[in-house]
């Protein structure tokens, strides 16, 4: 009789903890997906994860994979091993949020926060809204305008590509505001900058178009793939690293294309 | 030349690095918290590499300046990114990016597309020449600078990991 009870209550525990393991494998899953589709670096993702996992008192193990993310769980006991996957949230890069979940990561690791709070911190910052999009545009135009001067553009250069800058990143919100492919986008946003600014160079303006004129789609190169990338081989995550490379190899076929349309339909001597 | 000559140009082009790298910074949703970090950082990159290439003066080639550059940007993000909360790749990427050899990268593809248009031997050969100069002259930057940036991470490690604690 005794010994029934045991038994019992023992399956009852057992069960609980399942539901725990599965739930923490869930939960880490989500988190994971999140902190690697905002950018995050591979080591990054795989440290964060790992460390909420030994707050919460269970064994993990990560695979990143380029599009999914897959989370194992696993509780004292070999059978309760749960392993969830996620497909990558296509959100963008944002530094807000990866800084936002690594800052949670470590508030479970030493404020041993409980299991329903980091849930709930979690689905917050998940829901965080971006930058405006009126700032981002003003400062990438005014970032590539003093990408120009760097490059040693004159004053009517930075204005040239200021304004085509605006032109061509307020046309890139509008096409990922309407879903457009992110090629497509990319394509069109680096032809309209390089239509405007090869004007420069079609009408005379200042002494250095040429610069304007080459300056006017960088805005478009995907810089922090590239690098993060780069970071991704270091730490041997080859695949990732591949995957974000070809990623941004793709686009900045798109912004090379748009910039030659753009000269083309300007007339301007290419060869 | 005088150091006035060195270091208002000096200046002036860490100014302009410094709104490059906020703007672009800007793109990737990076806090409001860290534009001046960001600023500051790219500032010290792009004006240490500036000065390292000034022909009359240290005359340094690109890539190893862009490298020592990039070393100094890691170093700055690593000890900086605490202070602000961040991570210190939210203070390096967007401080290297005004660095990216854009009009490198430009000249390359401008060669590539000259050289399927002149097949003579003599015109190919120039513009084969001028692809090959500038595309690895920008592979070997961008290598540098990721290499420069990322060593300081190894080295302090801990501190890296560590700074949204």
């Amino acid at each position: 009789m005794y010994l029934e009870t045991l038994e019992k209550m023992t399956s009852k525990m057992n069960k609980t903890d399942d539901a725990a393991v599965r739930r923490t494998a869930a939960f880490l899953a989500d988190y994971a997906s999140l902190l690697a589709g905002c950018g995050a670096t591979c080591i990054r993702t795989e440290k964060n994860t790992r460390r909420m996992a030994a707050a919460f008192g269970y064994g993990c193990d990560i695979s990143i994979l380029p599009t999914h993310v897959y989370v194992w769980v696993w509780g004292a006991e070999a059978a309760q091993r749960e392993m969830a996957v996620r497909k990558m949230t296509g959100g963008g890069i944002s530094f807000h949020l990866n800084a936002l979940l690594s800052r949670l990561s470590w508030e479970v690791a030493d404020r041993h926060l409980d299991f329903p709070t980091a849930v709930g911190r979690f689905e917050s910052i998940a829901t965080t809204p971006p930058t405006r999009p009126q700032e981002v545009l003003l400062l990438t135009s005014l970032a590539n305008a003093s990408f120009c001067r760097l490059f040693g553009g004159d004053a009517a250069a930075m204005l040239t590509v200021f304004l085509s800058t605006l032109l061509g990143y307020r046309l890139k919100q509008i096409m990922l505001e309407e879903r457009c492919d992110v090629r497509l986008t990319f394509l069109c946003a680096s032809f309209f900058s390089a239509t405007f600014s090869a004007g420069g160079h079609v009408f005379g303006i200042g002494d250095t178009p040429e610069i304007a004129l080459g300056t006017s789609v960088l805005y478009l190169i995907p810089g922090v793939p590239y690098m993060n990338a780069v970071s991704d081989v270091l730490y041997r995550h080859y695949l990732c690293a591949f995957s974000r490379f070809l990623d941004a190899a793709v686009l900045t076929a798109c912004l090379s294309a748009g910039l030659c349309a753009g000269m083309l339909i300007m007339g301007l001597k290419w060869f | 030349m005088t150091y006035n000559e060195i270091l208002i140009p000096v200046f002036e082009d860490g100014w302009f690095a410094a709104i490059a790298a906020i703007g672009f910074s800007s793109i990737s949703n990076t806090p409001r918290r860290a534009y001046l970090t960001c600023g500051l950082t790219a500032a010290v990159g792009h004006s240490i590499r500036y000065a390292l290439t000034v022909p009359d003066w240290l005359g340094m080639h690109i890539i190893p300046a862009s490298t020592v550059a990039a070393f100094a940007i890691g170093m700055l993000a690593v000890l900086l990114a605490s202070r602000i909360k961040c991570p210190a790749e939210v203070c390096f990427f967007p401080a290297l990016l005004p660095m990216i050899p854009g009009m490198y990268a430009y000249r390359t593809i401008e060669a590539l597309l000259s050289c399927l248009y002149y097949t003579q031997g003599e015109a190919f050969a120039y513009y084969f020449h001028l692809l090959a100069y500038n595309g690895l002259t920008c592979t070997f930057i961008i290598l540098g600078m990721v290499v420069g940036a990322t060593v300081p991470v190894f080295l302090f490690k801990r501190l890296s990991f560590t700074a949204t604690r």
